[in-house]
């Protein structure tokens, strides 16, 4: 029996040993990134975030406070974001917005900061020898999309425009890099992609057949930048420092003279420069699509998305979209920055709203 | 002769003239020539110009962008020796297949002390011991991959390691055992996540009986497996066919989480065990049915599953080496398994029925006899080991998210349940400490009761387990 009991004692003890040091979430803000560079390396453009990340300004913010700040590159995009929220092992994330609906709508206790790249691009392309020339001509055959990303609900709405779901082609789910792969081997007819087409277009291994660039803004994708409520309620000082550095970031990545150095930090992630500057249209797009605002169209189209996503039932229940944003914390930064009029407001139609 | 020279003077005079009248006729010619070609360059200069002027800003060729020919010789000289280190390497140092195969495998190594000695006069005297438990080789690949609907055809070679018994320890060798053996058909499409699923397995292959016999690491935590696992023979590869498929998946795409509603398997195997032919002409049948709850990825119903098991077989019975007849090796059992991290709870009951044979060769006694088992496990994970999307991450370095896992185990084993007091009881803690990608390090402590002999013994184990 004694031997019994010492063992359990060593056994207990050895547990307690073992058992890591929890983090005190005011001294480690843990930030999760939907995306990954190319190769798999932990580098993302295309938003004041990403810039964020590569710059360490966040870092920089917290240092003095000896507060971590610790980046998290998902290979499985949002819905692999989603899987680490719900098992509370983030504060903030950087998501598209259809992954962070379905994670709202299955009860993920999150707020929407700000927006954080915006009017994104989606393109459907082919083998670069495929007779295919145009959307409908992939009907019935195999088509690679990242199911649970943003683009999911881009691709349904588009598909839905031209009277087409789903079901109308075989669509196969697969993340970015394997998407790349099964192209150059063409093992899928057609492929929906984000800016990173380019790097095979280029290559001569892919065409594009189908864009949104000329499209309505309500077939564009968004990402914004989230807290979770937890965090939120228990640092609200840390959460609006945060905000604070991204508002700052996002403009200085928007005047046109820092547009080239952006591109090019930007392609650290593997996406050349060359893709970047088309995809923002040589880099006048770029302030456009880093506004932080939390304008009309930003709140229309997450109201659409939700919509969109029961009708396509992606989601099985509806929400409020007012109660999910929580504008103070940009509202303020924008106040402190002096920067209330330096990005376009846009109304619900995504047309300008008075100021530039 | 002076006239003679005077005409030949004039006549000198006049072809002189004559070739200068034509030097001058040449040379205005030539000028008239150079005039024109002069013209010709000038309109080609203002045509030029005109198309310089109208190219585009961005499709003016900036000179510094050009790369120059000793450049250009250096990226071919780059390519050529890629290439020639490619095909040299491919040549002397690939491993080449004939079919698409991943090489892996499991290995243990384990100190042990037991404070009940083990004490075999011929070979053991001992209460501590370094062992390797199992060193297992693992070949699995394609033999057709179907781009178009998913329906592919795999196979899976394994072999493995065990410890030897006492006579063969005597003769210092070691055997390297086939264990799984078998080809594996998708009747159904695989590409959609959202339908369901069926696969054919013809060989040698593990019966998937209840949740301990085939569970994965994140359902057994572990070092032993339960005792009714070896009791029940579950432990040992099989030879059959087997049917493996699964209904109305629940999809997640906003987890990426996919769990079918119902999962089943049926199919008939030999029942005598691995790398042998059937001694009987009965088959022995396998069935099992799991129903998992159908929940969203973000519910507390996510991964709760009942299922039930059966396995149906025929046992050839003998006396003092004799064939006597055949008789039955039924198990039925239950099972049910919440794995929800970071926490997870197992429950297995099992009960079993066999024929024993005893008397003689001609006078055979058959009796049935039924036994029981429950098995029932404990877990926690601190640490992100099972947390799947959040493991798959981008870094530069070989991060990995350092794990701990204790738990608690309790296993009954009642061989006969006619007698009371025979059970086996063998309670155990332990901890996993998930280090590295596919290694671990394990530690249990195993508190055994064996009513029928009365003893009660006191098993410490210490183990790493790599997989490559």
């Amino acid at each position: 029996m004694k031997k019994t009991i010492f063992s359990l004692s060593l056994l207990s003890a050895a547990l307690i040993a073992a058992t890591p040091a929890w983090a005190d979430p005011a001294k480690v803000i843990r930030i999760g990134v939907a995306s990954v560079g190319t190769g798999g390396r932990p580098v993302v453009g295309g938003s004041s975030a990403g810039t964020a990340a590569l710059r360490g300004l966040l870092e920089e913010e917290f240092k003095k406070d000896g507060v971590k700040v610790e980046w998290h590159y998902f290979k499985g995009a949002g819905p692999a974001v989603n899987e680490a929220l719900a098992n509370k092992l983030l504060d903030f994330a950087w998501q598209g917005d259809l992954p962070a609906i379905v994670g709202k709508a299955g009860g993920l206790k999150t707020k929407i900061l700000l927006a954080n790249g915006t009017l994104g691009t989606t393109y459907l392309a082919v083998p670069a020898d495929s007779p295919v020339k145009k959307l409908e001509d992939l009907k019935g055959k195999k088509v690679a999309l990242f199911k649970g990303t943003n683009g999911q609900l881009v691709v349904n709405k588009v598909l839905d425009q031209y009277g087409l779901t789903e079901k109308d082609f075989k669509l196969i789910n697969m993340d970015t890099a394997t998407t790349d792969a099964a192209m150059a081997t063409k093992d899928v007819d057609g492929a929906w992609y984000s800016a990173n087409v380019f790097t095979l277009v280029d290559r001569g291994v892919a065409r594009i057949v189908w864009s949104n660039k000329e499209g309505p803004l309500s077939l564009t994708r968004q990402t914004h930048f989230l807290v979770t409520e937890d965090f939120e309620k228990a640092n609200p000082e840390f959460t609006q420092r945060v905000v604070n550095v991204l508002v700052k970031t996002s403009a200085d990545i928007s005047k046109p003279e820092n547009a080239d150095k952006v591109l090019q930090e930007w392609a650290k992630s593997g996406t050349p420069y060359a893709s970047y500057k088309r995809d923002y249209g040589g880099g006048a797009d770029i302030k456009r699509r880093s506004s932080p605002l939390l304008d009309e169209f930003f709140y229309n189209h997450y109201r659409d998305a939700v919509q969109a996503s029961l009708k396509f039932k992606f989601i099985r229940k509806d929400f409020d979209v007012n109660q999910w944003f929580e504008p103070k914390y940009v509202n303020q930064a924008l106040k402190e920055q002096k920067l209330e009029n330096f990005w376009t407001a846009y109304d619900a139609k995504g047309n300008p709203k008075g100021g530039k | 002769m002076k006239s003679k020279l005077t005409m030949i003077a004039a006549s000198l005079l006049l072809a002189a003239q004559a070739g200068a009248a034509e030097q001058a006729l040449n040379n205005k010619q030539l000028q008239e020539q150079i005039e024109a070609l002069q013209n010709s360059v000038k309109a080609l200069q203002q045509q030029l110009d005109r198309q310089v002027a109208a190219t585009p800003a961005a499709e003016k060729i900036d000179i510094e962008q050009l790369a120059t020919k000793e450049e250009l010789q250096g990226l071919t000289t780059d390519l050529e020796n890629y290439k020639y280190q490619v095909q040299r390497d491919r040549d002397t140092k690939t491993a080449l297949a004939t079919r698409n195969l991943v090489i892996g495998g499991t290995v243990q190594a384990r100190v042990s002390y037991n404070d009940l000695a083990v004490n075999n006069a011929v070979t053991d005297n001992r209460k501590s011991s370094f062992d390797v438990p199992t060193a297992v080789l693992t070949f699995t690949g394609n033999l057709y991959k179907d781009y178009e609907e998913g329906r592919n055809l795999s196979y899976a070679l394994r072999f493995g390691y065990s410890p030897q018994s006492n006579a063969t320890q005597l003769l210092d060798t070691s055997n390297f055992n086939l264990l799984d053996a078998n080809l594996t058909y998708q009747l159904l499409p695989t590409l959609a996540a959202d339908e369901g699923r069926l696969a054919l397995t013809f060989g040698q292959q593990l019966v998937p009986f209840g949740l301990e016999a085939a569970a994965t690491e994140d359902l057994k935590p572990v070092i032993n497996n339960a005792q009714f696992v070896g009791r029940y023979g579950f432990a040992q590869r099989q030879i059959g066919i087997g049917l493996t498929g699964d209904l109305l998946p629940e999809v997640d795409y906003g987890y990426n989480y996919r769990a079918p509603l119902i999962k089943y398997v049926v199919g008939l195997v030999n029942g005598n065990g691995p790398n042998k032919s059937d001694n009987n002409n009965k088959k022995d049948f396998i069935g099992r049915i799991a129903l998992t709850a159908p929940a969203e990825y973000n519910s507390w119903w996510r991964e709760l599953t009942l299922g039930a098991s059966l396995y149906k077989g025929t046992n050839t019975l003998f006396v003092a080496g004799s064939k006597v007849g055949d008789g039955v090796k039924d198990r039925f059992g239950l099972d049910l398994s919440y794995n929800h991290h970071p926490f997870g709870v197992t429950y297995e009951y099992i009960r079993g029925t066999d024929t024993v044979a005893s008397g003689t060769v001609l006078n055979p006694v058959k009796t049935k006899v039924d036994s029981r088992a429950q098995t029932a496990t404990l877990f926690y994970n601190f640490g992100e080991q099972f947390v799947k999307g959040y493991r798959s991450q981008a870094r530069f370095d070989d991060w990995w998210p350092v794990s701990y896992q204790p738990f608690y185990r309790y296993d009954e084993f009642d061989a006969n349940t006619a007698k009371s007091n025979d059970k086996t009881i063998i309670n155990t803690v332990g901890l996993n400490v998930f280090f590295a990608e596919t290694t671990k390090f394990q530690l249990n402590y195993n508190r055994r009761e064996d009513q029928a002999t009365n003893t009660k013994s006191n098993e410490y184990l210490a183990q790493f387990q790599y997989g490559f």
